[in-house]
């Protein structure tokens, strides 16, 4: 194996983090193996289940297919870090994909919130078309996405009303 | 006089559309819905431990091979290796599988797949384990593939196993059938092919196997029946039950796959020869080439009816593909024969089934276990008949239906419901119905919609003859909290959801007041395997069971800790509540908390139950067959590209027949899911293997339904009315919701563009027409 001295320095949830990195660390094993966060999940390997899906400098993108040196001075946020607007509690999300059946079995579920948080950063009110295009690099093989998109259609509704479960 | 014809198209049993707002209260957020959305919930795989080694497994090279020598001696003194394990190190039964243990846990002396193991490797890193690996020098000699089940079949075909290259034989014979073709006014005769589907489960198999000080081994990994995983590794460790201890929920998806043992034993192995803990988790490339997969199947269906389109003769021929062993392959081929012939009436039937071994890796249990196979070809039958025939295809079907009271489909007892007339009813609501048998122009020339529309009947439990058992405990816990403790496990089905809202719903009380205990044979009781549609319905039954004695039981407690009469008291939210008396103008009052109650005696209040899976009580038995059905019907748009072949499904209606609905979202996630993964089995899934390896192995080249390929709409009724008396409550609905989706989209894309469907996923060259075609500005010649 390759040694290295090699030192990663990059924002990792709001936190600086700088550590000795081999270089054939990718980042999905850096954050589960290294720094403990299992949040993300590894499920293909090849960047097309979207399960490890994180946010670098607010763009979701696969941690199976990024170096962890390819983070390098960037800013990078996990589903550890995606909370209540107070830092509490559940982000409007994910209390719109509990409310809605938005998983089951819950492995796919940190990427899709990641992809949503992309997304509702951008468009707080996302149409289906919108969704579809945020979610369409993430699998989910069992809810057939139907919860996922009733979540997704609204989290508005989660924003604008502190309680968990709102009645639109 | 035959009473269905008088009943007017349009009658319809009550229904309900599954939504947040038809549920109401009962439209409960998932106990482990706050730890899944925020990544908090530990998986199996998520597991480590400080000192833990990495175990990695060596699968052959060859499809089929004589396995000649076997050196591990390079292996052994490379860096950071703790362990090679081969045959020789397996202290028991060097063999696994739910039935028949004929999978070898190593390969001794031949390889029957690529998947096989020949040996198992603990090492500090995974990268030293992966290197120990390439160091094992394998010596094979490679014999010729069986890589067709009708080759297989030929008498000069190597024989895979001792008994030859058949697994199990399946023949149900009622009438005659040959007598009955020469009346029929109509035959059609098809041959349906159906694909290697995968379950593709968002986590791969893996684990953490820890040997404890204790001498005991704790096994971390996903099985669907933690009991079994435990009998069947304490037979290949030679260790008693009660020395091993499996965890096996949270999981993050089976459908039927994680049912059978797949890195356990290995696992197990290693951890207790190096006497570390150690951790196995597959690559997706690895679970691809090792899982099993749904048993593709070939089945001829000749079918003939009379001038009034009624059902007269039916002879199937199923020949399933069940790879290099056994696991469930048997029993997959008696329910595909079981429901052949769906929820019709048919005097004179003939099923003929062969399971037939191959190299072509395992196939075994998935979701709908064999009648997703044999749904599709009977529902193109009753189509292609109709259209023979110049019938509506569901009028057909509506004359046909099995009635209540009618026998089951191989002649035994069922429990009698309305389910088969009651969803083909609810179907013509569905407002696409309308447009059945018809071509609908799309936005351009060259998009063509249709409608198509499927029945299913789907037996629920294992089946007659087969050990079923169910079961629970209720106990008031130290604590105070209300333990409900059950075998089950969850996968992501919802059975959290549905024991806490059951024990809420009996006992008045709060989700708070309860903790559900699952998936730990330390801590359960044996309560049967989280499968076969067969959870939710055990899990009410044995609330019918256990909740009245253990409320009384704390009733009385109350009663007599308060020095009252037990009618005065209830149990309700937080605790037992005293009622008021009716003269007087007082609210009912928690009168002791639960913590109070248990904190009043060190004798536990602990109600158990022990029971079976309802079978057909007769004196004529049937093996396998099942005695509570559920029922289905599914209809469905598609849009055909008649450029590019692509079919897009528009919309599906759904209407399931399953009893009383414990869990709404729950259950609507069952249809709405399992719909979807039928959406893959009928356009895109398919595990292709040339000469028995995988020409697939993974997620770029095995396609399943993206959130870009699901309908606009898919809407799902519940139909929860039973015969009064009916004392068997909510049927199954984990499977039902995969089956019906294939042939309805197979109608559709007929009457949209006239190409008859028999091989699935549909090849999209097969509706491909010529560009001049719409030049022309004409569809069809």
């Amino acid at each position: 194996m390759i040694e290295t001295s090699y030192r990663l320095g990059c924002m990792l949830n709001g936190e600086v983090v700088s550590r000795q990195v081999p270089p054939v660390r990718r980042l999905l094993d850096l954050l589960r193996e290294d720094m403990g966060l299992t949040g993300t999940k590894p499920g293909c390997d090849v960047g097309r289940c979207g399960a490890c899906m994180v946010l670098v400098d607010g763009k979701p993108m696969n941690a199976c297919l990024l170096m962890a040196y390819q983070c390098e001075g960037r800013s990078i946020e996990t589903i550890e870090s995606i909370a209540g607007p107070s830092g509490e509690g559940l982000h409007p999300i994910q209390q719109a994909l509990v409310a809605e059946g938005g998983l089951q079995c819950g492995y796919c579920t940190p990427g899709m919130v990641v992809s949503l948080k992309a997304l509702c950063d951008e468009v707080p009110q996302p149409t289906r078309a919108q969704i579809e295009e945020a979610l369409s690099g993430n699998l989910c093989r069992c809810t057939g996405y139907e919860g996922i998109i009733r979540g997704a259609l609204r989290v508005s509704a989660f924003y604008q009303q502190p309680h968990p479960d709102p009645t639109p | 006089m035959d009473s269905r014809l008088n009943d007017s198209p349009g009658r319809a049993a009550p229904s309900v559309k599954l939504s947040r707002d038809t549920a109401g209260a009962r439209w409960m957020d998932r106990p482990d819905g706050h730890a899944k959305v925020t990544g908090q919930l530990a998986y199996l795989t998520d597991r480590s431990i400080e000192s833990m080694l990495h175990g990695k497994v060596l699968r052959s090279r060859h499809p089929h091979a004589k396995l000649v020598h076997v050196d591990i001696a390079a292996a052994v003194s490379m860096p950071g290796v703790h362990a090679v394990l081969t045959a020789e190190d397996v202290p028991g039964l060097n063999g696994y599988g739910i039935v028949t243990q004929d999978i070898p846990v190593f390969c001794t002396d031949r390889v029957r797949h690529v998947g096989d193991v020949i040996a198992a490797i603990a090492a500090e890193t995974p990268e030293q384990a992966a290197a120990a690996a390439e160091a094992i020098h394998v010596d094979y000699e490679p014999l010729p593939v069986v890589d067709d089940p009708l080759h297989a079949l030929e008498t000069d075909a190597p024989q895979l196993h001792e008994m030859g290259n058949l697994l199990h034989e399946t023949r149900v014979c009622h009438g005659d059938i040959n007598e009955a073709f020469a009346q029929c006014a109509a035959i059609v005769e098809e041959v349906y092919t159906t694909p290697r589907q995968l379950h593709l489960y968002m986590e791969t198999e893996g684990g953490l196997f820890i040997p404890e000080e204790s001498g005991r081994l704790t096994v971390y990994s996903a099985t669907q029946h933690g009991y079994k995983d435990r009998m069947q590794l304490a037979r290949i460790l030679a260790m008693p039950e009660s020395s091993i201890r499996v965890v096996s929920s949270p999981i993050g998806g089976s459908f039927g796959g994680k049912d059978e043992l797949n890195v356990q034993p290995y696992g197990a192995l290693l951890a207790l020869r190096t006497g570390r803990p150690v951790r196995l988790h597959n690559s997706r490339r690895e679970s691809m080439r090792a899982s099993i997969k749904r048993h593709p199947m070939r089945i001829r269906m000749r079918t003939g009816a009379d001038a009034q389109g009624m059902l007269i003769a039916h002879h199937t021929e199923i020949i399933a593909d069940t790879g290099a062993y056994a696991t469930l392959g048997r029993e997959v081929l008696q329910f595909a024969t079981e429901h052949a012939t769906g929820p019709y009436r048919i005097a004179n039937v003939k099923t003929e089934g062969k399971s037939v071994f191959t190299n072509n890796g395992i196939a075994g249990e998935f979701r709908g276990f064999g009648g997703n196979q044999v749904i599709f070809a009977l529902e193109g039958q009753m189509d292609r008949l109709a259209e023979r025939l110049g019938m509506d295809a569901w009028e057909l079907r509506r004359r046909n239906l099995r009635e209540a009271d009618d026998p089951g489909p191989l002649d035994q007892i069922i429990v009698p419901t309305d389910g088969a007339s009651d969803v083909w009813a609810s179907a013509m609501r569905s407002t696409m119905m309308a447009r059945r048998g018809r071509v609908t122009q799309g936005a351009k020339p060259w998009l063509v919609r249709g409608v198509g529309a499927a029945i299913v009947m789907h037996g629920g439990g294992l089946g007659y003859g087969i050990p079923d058992p169910a079961g629970g405990r209720l106990a008031l816990s130290a604590d105070g909290k209300i333990e409900a403790a059950f075998g089950f496990e969850e996968f992501g089905q919802g059975v959290l959801s549905v024991l806490q809202m059951l024990v809420c719903d009996r006992l008045q009380c709060s989700a708070a007041d309860v903790r559900i205990v699952i998936g730990d044979t330390d801590a359960v009781p044996h309560t049967g395997s989280a499968t076969a549609s067969r959870a939710t319905a055990m899990a009410w039954q044995a609330m019918q069971k256990l909740v009245p004695p253990f409320a009384s039981a704390i009733v009385e407690r109350a009663a007599q800790l308060l020095g009252c009469e037990r009618e005065e008291l209830f149990t309700s939210e937080g605790g037992v509540w005293r009622r008021a008396s009716p003269l007087s103008a007082e609210l009912p009052q928690l009168a002791l908390t639960y913590k109070q109650l248990a904190e009043s005696s060190p004798a536990r209040i602990i109600e158990q139950a022990a029971f079976d899976f309802p079978v057909t009580p007769t004196v004529d038995p049937v093996f396998g067959a099942h005695f509570l059905y559920t029922y289905a019907s599914v209809a469905a748009e598609v849009e055909v590209d008649l450029l590019t072949g692509r079919v897009q499904v528009l919309q599906t209606d759904h209407y399931v027949a399953a009893g009383p609905v414990v869990n709404p979202m729950g259950f609507l996630g069952q249809i709405e899911g399992g719909s979807v993964m039928a959406l893959g089995f009928a356009l895109t899934e398919d595990v292709v293997m040339e000469e028995g390896r995988y020409a697939r192995g993974q997620l770029d080249t095995y396609m399943i339904p993206t959130i870009r390929d699901i309908p606009a709409a898919v809407n799902v009724e519940a139909i929860e009315h039973l015969p009064a008396g009916d004392p068997f409550g909510p049927r199954g609905v984990g499977e039902i919701g995969t089956v019906g989706l294939a042939p309805a989209i197979a109608s559709a894309i007929r009457a949209a563009c006239g190409t008859w469907v028999n091989r699935l996923p549909v090849r999209p060259e097969q509706l491909i027409r010529p560009y001049h075609t719409f030049l022309e500005g004409r569809l069809h010649d």
